[in-house]
């Protein structure tokens, strides 16, 4: 069952829609599923495992970043090359994970970011607000990395060896920082990162992640976090010592 | 006029404190983004005096300081009840965390064989791959 290349699924109360997600990322990315589900009180995992994925389950909700810190640490452990994040609400075609894996995997890039913004991709409808808190936080993160990023917060990626083994112990687990920190620790790393154009559906379902209050009250925390990032000492999984 | 430098000063050391925690990462980022407003909010109050009398007075109450008390011991109410209610929840979080990891290495005996550990491994059956230890994913890390 241990292929190179390995497709953490986060979930959270996806039973409906899981097996399929599962299957289709089996299917078309050729690699092995792990669905971390994150607390469900449905169905999930019971699906997810007939779908012939292996299941991490957490004992309660802890959020996408955690759940994917699972799927990094279970990818170092057992060797995998290349680790794909692919939602379980269905709003990432397997498919388009495909360029961004190769690229990983010929070791062109360590971390490959697909891009709703990127020329090249398809209009992906956002709220006005929304939008301008995404251009904000892609511009910060090209100024750093020296790249131009034009989706800082995309979930579509893809991560080789030494990004997997990095990530492993230092996955920032917070809302926004999963991905936005990651990026600018791939910098500090010396990672390369390159961004492709993917096409990415709306959620089938479910809610977004944060609405009004809440996504400004995140806006902030991840600003605070990237005007902090050169002083801050960095986050390893034993911090809590 | 002391009050306010002595205010401000405290404000200030508070900001100073919260960052420096933040830093370290002693701190996460919504309880400091909290502490930081406390803060801004001493500084207001230093800058804004006359606004603080004016709205004492229209409440009935006689002292501008009075009401920053009460202000001020409410909301270290409601921070507490909040910090109460996070720890019950860690609290109930480790019970079950450490129920899982419990269980997580506890192996039924398997059917037809005695329930003893140091059992020799039968030929042309394959080995057990459970590891029974929980895995160290920081080994060698350190070294």
């Amino acid at each position: 069952m241990t292929g190179r290349i390995l497709a953490v699924v986060p979930a959270l109360n996806e039973a409906a829609t899981v097996a399929a997600v599962v299957a289709a990322t089996g299917e078309e990315l050729g690699a092995d599923v792990l669905v971390v589900d994150d607390g469900s009180t449905d169905a999930t995992a019971a699906e997810a495992r007939k779908a012939g994925a292996v299941v991490a389950r957490h004992p309660f909700n802890l959020g996408v970043g955690v759940a994917m810190r699972t799927g990094f640490r279970y990818a170092s452990r057992h060797g995998y090359e290349a680790v794909v994040q692919v939602d379980g609400d269905g709003q990432h075609p397997p498919a388009e994970a495909l360029p961004l894996v190769a690229r990983v995997l010929d070791g062109e890039a360590d971390v490959a970011v697909g891009s709703r913004f990127a020329a090249g991709s398809p209009p992906y409808a956002v709220s006005v607000f929304r939008r301008a808190a995404m251009r904000l936080l892609a511009r910060r993160v090209s100024r750093r990395l020296g790249v131009t990023i034009t989706d800082a917060t995309s979930g579509l990626r893809a991560f080789g060896p030494a990004a997997i083994d990095r990530l492993a112990d230092a996955y920032p687990g917070a809302y926004l920082s999963d991905t936005v920190e990651t990026l600018l620790l791939a910098g500090r790393w010396g990672f390369t990162v390159e961004e492709l154009p993917v096409t990415m559906h709306r959620r089938a379902g479910g809610e977004p992640s944060a609405g009004g209050l809440r996504s400004s009250y995140h806006l902030v925390r991840i600003l605070v976090v990237m005007a902090l990032f050169d002083v801050r000492r960095p986050l390893h999984a034993e911090w809590g010592r | 006029m002391r009050l306010q430098i002595v205010v401000a000063v405290l404000a200030l050391l508070l900001a100073v404190v919260v960052v420096e925690a933040l830093r370290r990462r002693r701190l996460s980022e919504g309880w400091a983004l909290l502490w930081i407003g406390v803060a801004v909010a001493g500084l207001v109050l230093v800058l804004a005096r006359p606004l603080v009398d004016r709205l004492s007075t229209s409440l009935g109450i006689a002292y501008g300081t009075s009401l920053v008390f009460a202000v001020g011991i409410v909301f270290l109410v409601v921070v507490c009840i909040n910090l109460s209610m996070q720890v019950s929840r860690l609290n109930r979080r480790v019970e079950l965390l450490a129920e899982e990891v419990a269980l997580a290495v506890a192996q039924p005996p398997t059917p037809g064989q005695p329930p003893t550990p140091e059992q020799p491994p039968t030929p042309g059956q394959p080995p057990t791959t459970d590891d029974p230890s929980p895995p160290d994913d920081r080994q060698g890390r350190r070294a």
